[in-house]
């Protein structure tokens, strides 16, 4: 999750431009790791060393670890490590952004340790950040506020609704800012009310393209347009991610949510539901508006 | 493995019943009926019989547990496996009191389908 919010912290810090993020973000699937990028991020070379091997590796026939060792900078043992390092989204995210020369070695190496250090996280949290510290974050990013009572629901609901993207849909996304809305006509979207111990309403909304695309990745099948199947799949990817946020608030909380069918709406209007969030998440294939009030 | 089983596969969602309806059939089901909604199903079970139904919980019309209770009430015996994205615990106390037979949480996988299909048999 932290990968994606690290793309838009490039977009926000005009490090690239949102048609180079998204042309990165989905090169990276087939992006392979350079030593260098790894070494940067291991902490084991600057971007200025990797640089002056990259330069040397010009004018010699050598792997690029060979050259690493022979200048001193790396051990073998070190280089091994690196080749054996698992590949996180982030570090392919800059190698896509450097391979495409929209950054330097040395911009990627500013930008993550920038981004690590403003906002307290470590390499290990790229793989494997535990759900309370993947709430605070969110909360810090989107700026709700202490005055929303359902603040902890609310963030609890995104920092699924991201593991839940990268899981049923794909990783190549940035989450955009968060807009608060009071009163706006949706047109085309599928929502969802949830009441019980909560009362919220949730939508997806997004053009036919994107719509299609979205449903194509949840069902894992090419959908051609934003058909009734396409409808069905988008619907079924809000229930289960409102099921799965149920049962963390049944077991977190003991309080008890019920799920009301989902709905096509051809026209909402937002003054029916109340001030509402709208969370924008860019795809490499469309952008997707989860509107939510809560 | 299940040739004689005969499954009523109960689900709004076109994407589920037909993920579910494909593994079925790659595990030799030959008999599969599908509803849309808590109302078909009741009709359809009472019309096809089947050995296990599989059952969503939340649908337009009628819930997944009222057609369960109105399943169990046409046939005590009959199973009636709970298949939900809302996997809570009331929901999951709720369905044991109706007479579910099991549960299993959304998304389905195919091995779920198989452990359902093996404890039917045992």
């Amino acid at each position: 999750m932290f990968t994606q919010f690290f793309g838009n912290y490039l977009l926000n810090k005009g490090l690239v431009s949102p048609e180079h993020l998204a042309e990165a973000l989905q090169q990276q699937k087939n992006t392979r790791l350079k030593l260098g990028v790894l070494a940067i991020n291991a902490g084991l070379m600057t971007a200025e060393q990797v640089d002056k091997v990259h330069a040397e590796q010009q004018r010699v026939d050598k792997r690029i670890g060979d050259i690493m060792v022979e200048m001193g900078y790396l051990t073998r043992n070190q280089v091994e490590e690196l080749f054996n390092t698992q590949p996180s989204g982030h570090l392919l995210l800059g190698q896509a952004l450097v391979d495409n020369g929209y950054m330097t070695n040395s911009q990627f190496e500013s930008a993550l340790s920038a981004y690590k250090s403003e906002n307290g996280i470590t390499d290990a949290d790229f793989y494997n950040a535990d759900s309370k510290q993947a709430q605070k974050f969110i909360s810090n990013f989107y700026k709700f506020g202490d005055e929303n009572k359902n603040i902890k629901y609310f963030t609890g609901y995104l920092s699924l609704l991201f593991k839940n993207l990268i899981r049923f849909i794909g990783d190549d996304f940035t989450p955009l800012e968060a807009d608060i809305i009071g009163n706006r006509i949706i047109m085309e979207c599928i929502g969802q009310r949830i009441s019980g111990g909560l009362s919220a309403i949730t939508i997806i909304e997004a053009d036919e393209f994107t719509s299609a695309e979205f449903a194509s990745r949840f069902a894992n099948e090419h959908i051609e347009t934003n058909n009734d199947y396409a409808k069905d799949c988008i619907s079924e990817f809000l229930n289960l991610h409102n099921g799965l946020f149920a049962i963390n608030v049944s077991n977190e909380e003991g309080i008890e949510l019920k799920l009301e069918p989902q709905s096509y709406y051809d026209k909402l209007t937002l003054d029916d539901i109340g001030g509402a969030y709208v969370i924008p998440v860019n795809f490499s294939f469309g952008m997707v508006n989860f509107i939510i009030s809560m | 493995m299940s040739k004689e089983l005969k499954v009523l596969i109960c689900d709004d969602s076109a994407l589920v019943r037909k993920k579910m309806s494909s593994a079925l059939s790659g595990m030799g089901v030959s008999e599969i009926h599908e509803a849309v909604n808590g109302n078909e199903a009741v009709q359809k079970y009472a019309e096809y019989m089947p050995d296990i139904v599989f059952m969503d919980i939340v649908m337009p019309e009628k819930t997944g547990v009222d057609a369960l209770k109105d399943i169990k009430s046409l046939n005590p015996e009959a199973k009636v496996v709970m298949a939900s994205s809302v996997g809570t615990q009331g929901n999951l106390k709720e369905a044991i009191e109706a007479g579910a037979f099991d549960f299993i949480q959304k998304p389905i996988t195919e091995e779920d389908i198989v452990k359902i299909l093996e404890k039917i048999k045992a």
